[in-house]
C-alpha cells in the first residue's frame, strides 16, 4: 500500500464523508484546532520567553517546564485529534499540497526538538547553562513551532 | 526599553500593510472626492439612515467604498498577510493570557507569585493585544459592511467589551489586595472568577472570531429566521451589493 492509497482511503472513510457532507463540522473541528493553536503557543513561549532571559526570570526554566508541560502535551493532543479529522476530510487534497508536508515535517522536528534537545538543554540547569546556548535553543523552538503555524495556515491559501 | 521594543513592533507592522496595500491602492489616491467622503460620511443623506445603525451602516458603506478598503480587499496578498499576523499572534495574545488565566485558577505555575507573571507576562499579552487591534481592524477595512452585518463578528465584539470590563473589575477590586494572596497556589475565590470568566470569554471570542469566516447567516443568504436578520440588521429585499 502506498502513501497515496492510504491518503485514498483516509478521504474515503466514513469519518471523512461525514465531515464533508456536514456544512458545520469542518467549521466547529477547524475553531477547535485554532484554540489548540494559541494554548500551545503559551505554553511554548512561557519556556521559551524565560530561556531568552524576558519572560519570568526569577524562576528557573526547569520548573516552568514542568509547569507548562501538561499543557503543552494537552494541547499537541487536541491539535493532533482535531488536525487528523481535517486531515481525514481532505486527504487527497493535502497529499499534494507542499504546506501539508512542510507543516508535517516542522511538526516531527518540533516535537522531536522540544522533548529532547530542549529538555536536556534545561534540565541541565542555570549553573552549567551558557546563556547564549540557551537562547539558541528558544530561537530554534520558536522558529520550528512558527513553522507549523505557518504551514497550516499556508494549507488553507490554495 | 520594553516601550521602545513595543513601539518598533507597531511600526513594523504598520510598515508591513502599508508596503503590502500601498500598490494597488495607488491609482486611487489621486481621487481626492472619495477621501474627504470616508470621514464625513456620518453627517451624508441616506436611505438608510435610521438611528445609530442606519449611521453606522452609511458609514461601514462609504468606508467599503474607500481606496483603503478596496486596496486591502482587492490586493494579491495583503489580506491574507494580514490575516497570517492576526492569526499567529494568537499564540501571543491568547496563549499568554491563557496562562496567567490558568495561574489565577491554580491550574498552572503554583509556585510563581501572580504578580510576577502579571509583570512579567502581561506586558507581552499587551504587545499581542496591540497588533491583535491593529491588524483585525485592518481586516475589518477591508470587509466593512459584511463584517459589520455578521452574526458572529457582533458576538465576538460584545465579548470583547465583557473581556475588557472583567479586566478593568480585576484590576481595580481583587488585584488590587495582591499582596496578600500572592504566593497562594489557589487565589481568592473573586480572582478565580476573574481568571474562568476571562478563559472562557476568550475562547468564545477565537470561535466566534473564526466563523466570521462562514457566511451562513450572511445578509444576502436570504431566506433567514426573523431572530437572525433583527440581530444582524438586515432588511430582507433591500439591495445589499457588498
Amino acid at each position: 500500500m502506498s502513501v497515496l492509497d492510504f491518503f485514498h482511503w483516509c478521504e474515503q472513510s466514513g469519518i471523512g464523508n461525514a465531515i464533508r457532507q456536514s456544512s458545520w463540522l469542518f467549521p466547529v473541528i477547524e475553531a477547535i484546532h485554532l484554540l489548540g493553536l494559541g494554548i500551545i503557543g503559551g505554553a511554548v513561549l512561557v519556556v521559551d520567553l524565560r530561556l531568552l532571559g524576558l519572560g519570568l526570570r526569577r524562576q528557573s526554566a526547569a520548573q516552568l517546564a514542568r509547569d507548562a508541560q501538561p499543557w503543552l502535551i494537552g494541547s499537541l493532543l487536541l491539535m493532533i485529534m482535531t488536525g487528523g479529522l481535517l486531515f481525514l476530510s481532505e486527504s487527497i487534497k493535502l497529499y499534494y499540497h507542499e504546506a501539508f508536508w512542510f507543516k508535517m515535517a516542522s511538526l516531527i522536528l518540533a516535537i522531536v526538538f522540544t522533548f529532547t534537545i530542549q529538555r536536556k538543554v534545561i534540565l541541565a540547569g542555570e549553573a552549567r547553562l551558557s546563556p547564549v546556548w540557551s537562547k539558541v535553543v528558544a530561537v530554534v523552538s520558536i522558529l520550528l513551532w512558527s513553522g507549523v503555524g505557518i504551514g497550516g495556515r499556508w494549507i488553507g491559501f490554495s | 526599553m520594553r516601550l521602545r521594543f513595543l513601539a518598533s513592533l507597531c511600526c513594523l507592522v504598520l510598515a508591513l500593510c502599508y508596503l503590502a496595500t500601498a500598490r494597488p491602492a495607488a491609482p486611487a489616491w489621486g481621487n481626492a472626492s472619495r477621501q474627504i467622503q470616508v470621514f464625513s460620511a456620518v453627517s451624508f443623506q441616506t436611505p438608510a439612515s435610521q438611528g445609530i445603525g442606519g449611521s453606522l451602516l452609511a458609514f461601514f458603506n462609504r468606508l467599503g467604498d474607500s481606496s483603503w478598503s478596496v486596496g486591502l480587499h482587492e490586493s494579491r496578498y495583503a489580506y491574507d498577510l494580514i490575516e497570517s499576523v492576526h492569526v499567529w499572534t494568537l499564540c501571543l495574545f491568547f496563549g499568554l493570557a491563557v496562562m496567567f488565566d490558568l495561574r489565577l485558577l491554580g491550574w498552572t505555575m503554583r509556585s510563581v507569585p501572580v504578580s510576577e507573571v502579571s509583570r512579567r507576562l502581561l506586558p507581552w499579552t499587551v504587545v499581542g493585544f496591540i497588533v491583535m487591534v491593529i491588524s483585525g481592524t485592518l481586516l475589518f477595512t477591508a470587509i466593512p459592511v459584511r463584517s459589520y452585518q455578521n452574526i458572529f463578528f457582533r458576538t465576538k465584539m460584545i465579548m470583547l467589551l465583557l473581556a475588557g470590563l472583567n479586566v478593568w473589575i480585576f484590576h481595580s477590586g481583587v488585584y488590587r489586595r495582591v499582596a496578600t494572596w500572592d504566593v497562594a497556589s489557589a487565589p481568592p475565590r473573586a480572582a478565580r472568577v476573574a481568571g474562568g470568566l476571562s478563559l472562557v470569554l476568550w475562547v468564545c471570542i477565537v470561535l466566534s472570531g473564526r466563523m466570521i469566516a462562514y457566511n451562513w447567516f450572511d445578509c444576502d443568504h436570504q431566506p433567514q429566521r426573523p431572530i437572525v436578520n433583527f440581530l444582524t440588521s438586515c432588511v430582507p429585499g433591500q439591495s445589499e451589493e457588498h
